[in-house]
């Protein structure tokens, strides 16, 4: 099983702690403006951090995926926990995309798309950018091996 | 082909009517500056303008039924060519409104699958020949899948009647129909209103008259939407008849607004049966078909367009099988200890709308007894127990059927090769009770709205269990296709390892180290030799030198790949 790249965790710790901050700073105004103590708002944004990185920090360490002999396989979810297997003949089309912030910590993930409904889109974040590419290619090579002759 | 010169007016009238209507509305009232005469200008040349686009529409558009595709053109400002090939296509269904059928023109869609949307849109031609087109495409499918076959030619075979509706189980229909929608429109109304209406209210009112009031209220609600829904249900099923040729099933529905359709058999990728306490007291059930295009024109709003809205239990049984051969199903129920948390949940939801009409006839100071939704505690062991009775999963010969719901029934069927991805889940809650959900996505349209083929809270242990079998499942399923289709299809790269003059054309020993070191976290890879391009030839090599599996037996999946198992 392969884990994520360390340094996703900066994004998403990086996310947490902007969110809190955004929420801190509106609460933080509201309270003023309203004239509530400001240690309420201060205190929720506290929370939230902590609860934000907390997640983000068990997000990295459940997130695992491999590839197996004839389906893409994923763990992941930290409330939630879910497995996702990806036959490899239901596969349509393989991506690699690299977002403005993850180009920021250097690193990309690959999104695998089926005809499904629910799980039609299914992201692997957290790789370097060359094995992103790499895992595209070597999906979209196992795609076509696995002849998904009618992929509906 | 062209549209139906009707369609020019009539697309300029409808496309211009609510602009028309609105200088109508205007002119009427008279109180403005604007004369009579500039309006009927103004309106004459909304009209010019919408008839000269509809012309221009006119011109641009054409269809054609091509030897491998339905090609379209369309595109006044932006063109738009398009080829859609036949095998891709999912359903081709015809629909006409009143005023379209008193014009014998009719609405041509064409669904493939993904997108949300239709694929090819035809408005309008006229109705036969829409018709014509529906048994056009089905005919060149047809011809496409036996090519090789000199069947091509033979006529279409006469379709077999499967089912039509009876007056009587139409009024069923009718009678079991309640429009959901409307509570909430009532609803929404009401509390807009509360200001303008309270002081009309007589000030002493007792807790008695006000509890009397809201159960007025409350019942003339219900009976009003089951009004609604019991009208719209039978406009919408009037005349609804299935019938079947060889590979297709074709539907006709409605009253105003008329729908008939095709599903090709091998598009279709759920059946589901649904039934609740009522229709199983009359021995009555709803059937559902899903495919995975777009569906039109759903009756209440889900995308199953061939559903039986109602029939006797053995018509939907017998129907069921006619479509996906499935068995008599024998379902695996969750733990029994997971009645709990099921009692737990309808408890603390009771106990939250409690806490709300508390809080409400606190905030209001209005003397309603709001202790009396408690009273529903004493049904949440019996709903518990349902709730559970319902649950279950089973894992048949060639499907997947899961059954949920405690008042909606609802038995899914999935067959094997249909199942796209196996996803399953463990909530925070779940996992306090040690179970487990596992969900067989299919590519159907309808598990847009979260009514996926899920084993719902099963046991820890099974979970794993099952979703490997699943997998392990749709992959034998698939070879057995596979070798099912061989002798027809002309396809060659399994035939061709068979013949020994036939030289190997790559070497596959070098390919191996390749493809492992693509995915593997260390191995040393410069950007170039994953980017080398080897897609023309190299998956066949592949596919040639591993192809032996496919002759054998199909459990030859869970053999060992060494090429592509990786740890």
């Amino acid at each position: 099983m392969n884990a994520l790249q360390p340094r996703i965790r900066i994004l998403w710790v990086g996310r947490a702690i902007i969110s809190a901050g955004i929420v801190g700073g509106v609460g933080y105004a509201a309270a003023m403006y309203a004239d509530v103590p400001v240690e309420w708002p201060i205190a929720i944004a506290g929370l939230l951090l902590v609860v934000g990185v907390l997640h983000a920090l068990l997000r990295y360490r459940n997130w695992r995926y491999e590839i197996r002999e004839d389906s893409l396989y994923l763990e992941r979810g930290v409330l939630t926990e879910v497995r996702t297997a990806v036959p490899l003949v239901r596969i349509q089309h393989v991506d690699s995309r690299r977002s403005a912030l993850e180009r920021l910590v250097g690193l990309a993930s690959t999104v695998v798309y089926t005809a499904g409904s629910r799980g039609a889109d299914v992201r692997i974040p957290g790789l370097t950018p060359d094995d992103a590419s790499a895992l595209r290619e070597r999906l979209k090579r196992l795609a076509i091996e696995a002849d998904g002759e009618d992929a509906v | 082909m062209k549209l139906s010169p009707i369609s020019v007016p009539y697309r300029a009238v409808q496309k211009s009517g609510s602009l028309l209507f609105i200088l109508v509305f205007v002119g009427s009232t008279g109180s403005s500056g604007f004369g009579g005469p500039l309006l009927a200008l103004a309106a004459f040349a909304v009209l010019a303008v919408s008839i000269g686009y509809e012309l221009l529409y006119y011109r641009r558009f054409s269809y054609e039924l091509t030897a491998d595709t339905l090609d379209l053109s369309s595109g006044v400002f932006n063109r738009r060519e398009r080829e859609i090939p036949y095998g891709r296509i999912q359903n081709v269904d015809v629909s006409q409104n009143i005023i379209q059928r008193a014009l014998g023109i009719a609405a041509v869609n064409v669904e493939t699958a993904g997108g949300g949307s239709t694929e090819a849109v035809i408005r309008y031609v006229s109705a036969e020949t829409a018709e014509t087109l529906q048994t056009d495409v089905r005919d060149r499918k047809r011809g496409r899948d036996r090519r090789e076959g000199a069947s091509a030619d033979e006529p279409a075979a006469e379709p077999e009647a499967l089912f039509s509706i009876e007056p009587s189980e139409l009024a069923l229909v009718g009678v079991l129909s309640f429009d959901p929608r409307v509570p909430g429109a009532i609803l929404a109304l009401l509390t807009g209103s509360v200001p303008f209406v309270s002081p009309i209210l007589p000030g002493d009112v007792s807790g008695i008259g006000l509890t009397v009031l809201i159960i007025v209220v409350g019942v003339a609600v219900i009976g009003l939407s089951w009004i609604v829904g019991a009208i719209s249900a039978v406009v919408n099923y009037w005349g609804f008849r299935l019938t079947q040729t060889e590979d297709e099933l074709q539907y006709e529905r409605g009253l105003v607004q008329r729908y008939s359709g095709t599903i090709p058999f091998d598009k279709v990728q759920t059946v589901t049966i649904e039934d609740n306490p009522l229709k199983r007291r009359f021995g009555y059930a709803t059937l559902g078909v899903e495919t995975a295009g777009y569906a039109p024109g759903q009756a209440n709003g889900k995308g199953s367009e061939a559903a039986v809205p109602l029939a006797s239990v053995d018509r939907v049984h017998r129907l069921a099988h006619e479509l996906e051969a499935f068995g008599e199903p024998e379902f695996t129920r969750p733990p029994k200890r997971i009645r709990r948390r099921y009692a737990v949940r309808y408890l603390l939801a009771i106990g939250a709308l409690t806490a709300i009409a508390f809080a409400i006839t606190r905030f209001y100071s209005i003397p309603f007894p709001w202790y009396v939704p408690i009273g529903a505690a004493v049904l949440t062991p019996i709903a518990a127990h349902y709730k559970w009775l319902h649950r279950g999963y089973w894992l048949g010969e060639d499907h997947f059927v899961a059954r949920s719901g405690f008042w909606n029934r609802e038995a899914k069927v999935v067959p094997y090769y249909r199942i796209q991805t196996v996803i399953d889940t463990r909530t925070i809650f779940q996992r306090r009770w040690n179970v487990g959900t596992v969900v067989a996505d299919t590519a159907g349209s309808l598990s847009v709205l979260g009514s996926d083929a899920a084993a719902l809270d099963i046991d820890r242990a099974d979970v794993e269990r099952i979703r490997e079998e699943l997998t392990d499942r749709l992959q034998a399923s698939l070879e057995e296709r596979r070798r099912d289709r061989k002798p027809a299809s002309g396809f060659a790269w399994i035939d061709t390892v068979e013949d020994p003059a036939l030289p190997n054309p790559v070497d596959f020993d070098s390919l191996t180290p390749a493809i492992t070191a693509a995915g593997s976290e260390d191995a040393d890879r410069s950007p170039d030799s994953t980017k080398t391009d080897r897609s023309p030839d190299s998956p066949k090599a592949d596919r040639s030198s591993d192809s032996p599996k496919a002759d054998r037996s199909s459990d030859s999946t869970d053999s060992d790949q060494p090429d592509r198992a990786e740890e």
